[in-house]
């Protein structure tokens, strides 16, 4: 094994944990503020893919231009979300916990047969955008363009979301996650903030789904190939914790590729999984769990 | 106790047949209509719906057996009438249509199934019920060494496939010079991925060459740059993938990223023929290798081709392709046999499948023919080697039926 | 509890009526093959049943202890290859196997357990996916076991010992009905006893158990250990009945929500619900598969998804509520 193909082999596992990370970011920053797991995240990716793509031969735009349409229009789709269902299954005073995971996941069914009415089985991919397909090379070490982007891409994500949670909406997202009860009484619209959230959730998986659509196949199933990867990031690096799953995409992506290149390849999930339980036997709330 | 009932029961519905079979024949197909496999499904829907046009509808006489249309003459011109289930790839729920397909809508013989799963459930029920199981495109070679009497395969399996992948690559070793060496093995986690692998390691031992690398994936990963890098790593001749369509497309995008050309790719078909892999890698694809039942450019060859192209393009908008070639053939020598019954009744089919023997000019295939061995696999079958050109495959071996040459190790 | 004295005599009265209600339907459910004589409708049936008596092994767990599992596919897979193996390898009869199935399952279900029930709220859940997960992408590498192509179960001779049938679907559906009576029946002397109590404490305050001396981590271990062993016997039956099994069909993620769901939508925690959910669900997901599935447009999908999200919202505490008549026992909350 020379040293260029673990270099080549940490490069790649990190340019997909930070696509991880940016996947899971909608998720944790949903989770941490109303403790609502979305079941249906991997099928918000879906939409966010197939609405790249729509939009890509409509418009002829590059995915790269359409990133912020389809930030707005996944944001729209949250907030819907949140109003028409999550609301609701957040007023239920009976096994709340149970209702919420299972509309979730009703909804998840519901989008994937959706897309399969609209769009049917095929796979699609967008393979003339301007980063298709390229690589650059660099000291023998190759970097595919598109992942590169959506590494950068994911990093000034996380960057925004900090930086919006040092705003005073950010405060009132604190604060409403700190103590959903009170928060009424010094006049912070607790359901309108949830919403805000739930928007802001989605169009983070958007902008996910945007970078994806330029390397990645596009299917009514895809959502499937990422969500539970997503679930693993959020709860290893905490529910809640933005930097949390930073981390722990990273981590899971570096695993997940090391694994592929010394284990059988068809285990390598068993191999970040593994790492995962074992981490939650030390640390129950994952690495930057709030205990 | 239940033993003379169930005896009753199947005599009962032996006589209840042929008093459908005096109007329509019904057969049933199932198929993944949901779910990942979703798009074969539905093209394979397609494909049946153009070949029972072909068999019950009035028009010019296509050159193959079944083309002269007007239903079937020894049933006094009855038509066929399909029946479609959604199996979502589930072997339960496969099992489950199958008896339902029998006892409710009284089909008299089954076609299937894309995936081996489902076609072993299937394939136990109609033995049960004793009805054909016509296995349009399940490539498993597992499937007719089960002692099921009811079997009927008229497609290769794998492990005639890969054999004509090995017999591939000595033709083309000693037409230009570049022997095949080494090869790489590249197989999903599936039954599918397993059984090709196992027959074509096989293979390479007993023709003496190198297994470089032996890589079994995850199948729909959301990366597969590790196993690319492996790959490159091995730098085999030849590199065999067994994949479906998602992972065809991620691991060629992901052998670019890394800026390695393999030197040949020879795929076990699957998601490597089809249309969402054709135009997603796009100019990735060119160069692969794939085997195929079908070679869409033998139009000279054979004849029927053109016609029942056009019919499938006008209803699918795109073009016949390994499975669905495949499936239009095992209906039409199901139809035929059906014919040749007399009467439609199951028992009969099944002797006038036994008794099958088809030549491939009267097929769209490029087979020798159709021609049942004792376990119901054709032994006739006879696969090609196809290459990407301009995006899309063409015939390349045998030599006799290519319409091109082979681009070789460039 | 206030008023447990009180309401201690009925209490036991309802109970008692639970168990002539339960009598009367399973003798309802044992003349259906006098009246269900179409295949597919028996098929139906049988796979209703046997949900019915998966939802309620899940229900011990995840109802009753409050312990939300979402990987009991894995239990499932686990009885089935335990009994199919003991079947294909050692020719022991599947009659037998099933017990061994069921215990292997149990036995996991502690395995499980013991590091997971330290886990909290969606910890726990996603625990559960991701050892589900694990399981199933070992049994699929395993080729001890037959890895991907799974085992294939040859139909040789008819046998109620062996539990082979050729086309008669009626000894199946006594035996899914003996199955789930029996999760029934377990689920019934649990809610009377001690040990039922303590899951309730466990599940509606695990702080306030904890001082009322429940002793929270044994008891999760035991609901643990019966949920997974009836799982366990349900793949098993399972396996016979489908006569194939591999990973894919028998230990995947989708597997364990629908073993989930049916207790989920009629009524967690309370002993009609996993039948009247699965009553509700199984027949309506088959159903639409095979009438609408054919069409391949996901029309299917969407009804599915759809009612699984009206039902959780408007019928939170499960569609048994719509049947006043079975309260559950400490009453409305």
């Amino acid at each position: 094994m020379t040293a260029e193909l673990i270099l080549q082999t940490l490069l790649s596992g990190l340019l997909m944990g930070l696509i991880y990370a940016l996947v899971a970011a909608g998720l944790s920053l949903i989770f941490g503020l109303m403790d609502v797991v979305n079941f249906a995240h991997g099928e918000l990716l879906m939409v966010a893919m197939f609405a790249t793509l729509v939009l890509h031969n409509l418009l002829g735009l590059d995915p790269l231009l359409l990133l912020p349409i389809v930030a707005v229009l996944l944001f729209g789709v949250g907030m819907a979300i949140y109003r028409l269902l999550i609301a609701r299954a957040l007023s239920v005073t009976f096994n709340t916990g149970m209702v919420q995971i299972f509309v979730t996941f009703g909804l998840a069914i519901f989008i994937r047969g959706a897309a399969q009415f609209f769009f049917g089985g095929e796979f699609r991919s967008i393979n003339n955008s301007w980063l298709a397909n390229k690589t650059v090379a660099l000291a023998g070490i190759y970097i595919p363009l598109p992942q590169l982007a959506a590494s950068v891409v994911c990093l000034l994500a996380f960057a925004l979301l900090l930086a919006i949670s040092k705003t005073e909406f950010g405060r009132a997202l604190e604060a409403t996650r700190e103590d959903r009860e009170a928060v009424g009484l010094i006049g912070i619209d607790r359901d309108r903030i949830f919403a805000i959230g739930w928007g802001m959730g989605a169009a983070a998986v958007g902008v996910a789904g945007v970078m994806l659509a330029n390397f990645y196949y596009i299917s009514p199933q895809v959502g499937a190939n990422f969500a539970l990867i997503a679930y693993v990031t959020v709860a290893l690096g905490g529910f809640g914790s933005l930097g949390g799953a930073l981390i722990a995409g990273i981590v899971i992506g570096e695993v997940e590729a090391l694994s592929a290149l010394v284990l059988e390849p068809s285990l390598k999930q068993v191999g970040m999984f593994a790492i995962y339980l074992a981490v939650l036997m030390f640390r129950p709330r994952g690495l930057f769990g709030r205990l | 106790m239940s033993v003379s009932r169930i005896a009753l029961g199947a005599f009962l519905l032996s006589l209840a047949t042929p008093a459908f079979a005096a109007d329509d024949i019904i057969i049933g197909a199932i198929y993944p209509l949901t779910g990942n496999g979703a798009q074969v499904g539905l093209d394979a829907k397609a494909a049946y719906e153009v070949e029972a046009d072909i068999i019950n509808g009035t028009h010019p006489k296509i050159p193959m057996l079944m083309g002269e249309g007007g239903g079937l003459k020894n049933l006094g011109g009855a038509h066929i009438k399909l029946v479609f289930a959604d199996s979502q790839g589930d072997p339960q729920k496969a099992r489950a249509e199958a008896e339902r397909l029998i006892t409710q809508e009284h089909v008299v013989a089954i076609v299937g199934s894309y995936t081996s799963a489902t076609a072993a459930t299937i394939s136990q029920v109609t033995d049960r019920y004793e009805i054909p199981y016509m296995s349009a495109d399940n490539s498993s070679p597992s499937l007719n060494q089960r002692g099921l009497k009811w079997f009927f395969r008229t497609s290769p399996h794998d492990e005639m496939f890969s054999a004509a992948m090995f017999g591939f690559f000595k033709d083309i070793g000693a037409k230009t010079g570049k022997p095949v060496k080494s090869v790489a093995l590249f197989y999903e986690d599936s039954i599918f991925g397993t059984d090709s692998s196992n027959v074509q390691r096989k293979l390479a031992g007993a023709a003496g060459l190198t297994v470089a690398a032996d890589i079994k994936y995850r199948a729909n990963s959301p990366s597969l740059s590790s196993e690319a890098q492996r790959l490159k790593a091995a730098d085999a001749d030849v590199i065999l993938p067994s994949s479906y369509t998602s992972d065809a497309l991620s691991i060629v995008r992901s052998m670019n990223e890394i800026a390695y050309k393999p030197k040949a790719i020879v795929a076990q078909a699957a998601g490597f023929q089809e249309s969402g892999f054709l135009t997603g890698a796009g100019p990735l694809a060119e160069g692969i290798l794939s085997r195929s039942s079908f070679a869409g450019d033998a139009i000279k060859a054979r004849p029927a081709i053109v016609p029942v192209q056009e019919l499938f393009k006008a209803k699918q908008n795109k073009s016949l392709n390994d499975n669905t070639s495949r499936e239009i053939t095992a209906l039409q020598i199901l139809a035929d046999a059906i014919n040749r019954s007399g009467t439609g009744k199951p028992a009969d089919i099944r002797t006038a499948l036994i008794a099958t023997d088809v030549k491939g000019i009267d097929t769209i295939m490029p087979w020798v023919g159709v021609k049942f061995d004792e376990t119901g696999q054709n032994i006739e079958g006879t696969p090609v080697i196809q290459q990407v050109k301009d995006g899309t495959y063409v015939t390349v071996w045998p030599f006799d039926v290519a319409t091109t040459d082979a681009v070789w190790m460039k | 509890m206030a008023g447990s004295i009180l309401g201690h005599n009925s209490i036991q009265r309802r109970r008692r009526l639970e168990l002539i209600v339960g009598l009367i339907v399973l003798a309802g459910l044992c003349l259906l093959p006098l009246v269900v004589k179409d295949v597919y409708t028996q098929n139906l049936i049988i796979l209703t049943i046997l949900y019915a008596g998966l939802a309620q092994a899940w229900n011990i767990l995840g109802g009753y202890c409050g312990q939300v599992s979402l990987g009991h596919a894995l239990y499932f897979g686990i009885g089935a290859y335990v009994s199919t193996m003991l079947y294909v390898k050692l020719g022991i009869p599947p009659t037998l196997g099933m017990f061994a199935g069921g215990l292997v399952g149990g036995l996991f279900a502690l395995l499980v357990g013991w590091p997971c029930f330290r886990l909290s709220g969606h910890y726990y859940a996603i625990a559960t996916v991701v050892v589900g997960e694990i399981g199933y992408l070992l049994f699929l590498n395993w080729d001890f076991i037959g890895g991907a192509s799974g085992i294939n179960i040859p139909f040789k001779h008819e046998s109620l010992v062996e539990l082979q049938f050729r086309v008669t679907k009626v000894p199946w559906l006594y035996l899914v009905i003996a199955y789930a009576g029996l999760a029934w029946i377990i689920a019934w002397i649990i809610e009377g006893s001690r040990w039922g109590y303590s899951w309730r404490a466990v599940k509606d305050d695990v702080t306030a158990a904890r001082s009322l001396a429940v002793r929270v981590f044994p008891s999760k271990m035991a609901a643990a250990a019966i949920s997974g062993c009836l799982t366990g016997i349900g793949g098993a039956i399972f396996a016979q009945f489908v006569g194939y099994i591999d990973p894919d069909s028998i230990m995947s993620g989708n597997l364990s929500i629908l073993i989930a769901l049916p207790a989920v939508l009629g009524g967690v925690g309370t002993l009609w619900g996993p039948l009247v959910g699965s009553a509700l669900l199984i027949p309506l997901k088959e159903l639409s598969s095979s009438y609408l599935g054919s069409s391949g447009s996901g029309l299917d999908l969407m009804i599915y998804g759809a009612l699984i999200v009206l039902i959780a919202l408007a019928r939170p505490q499960g569609l048994i509520s719509l049947l006043g008549l079975f309260r559950k026992p400490e009453g409305a909350r």
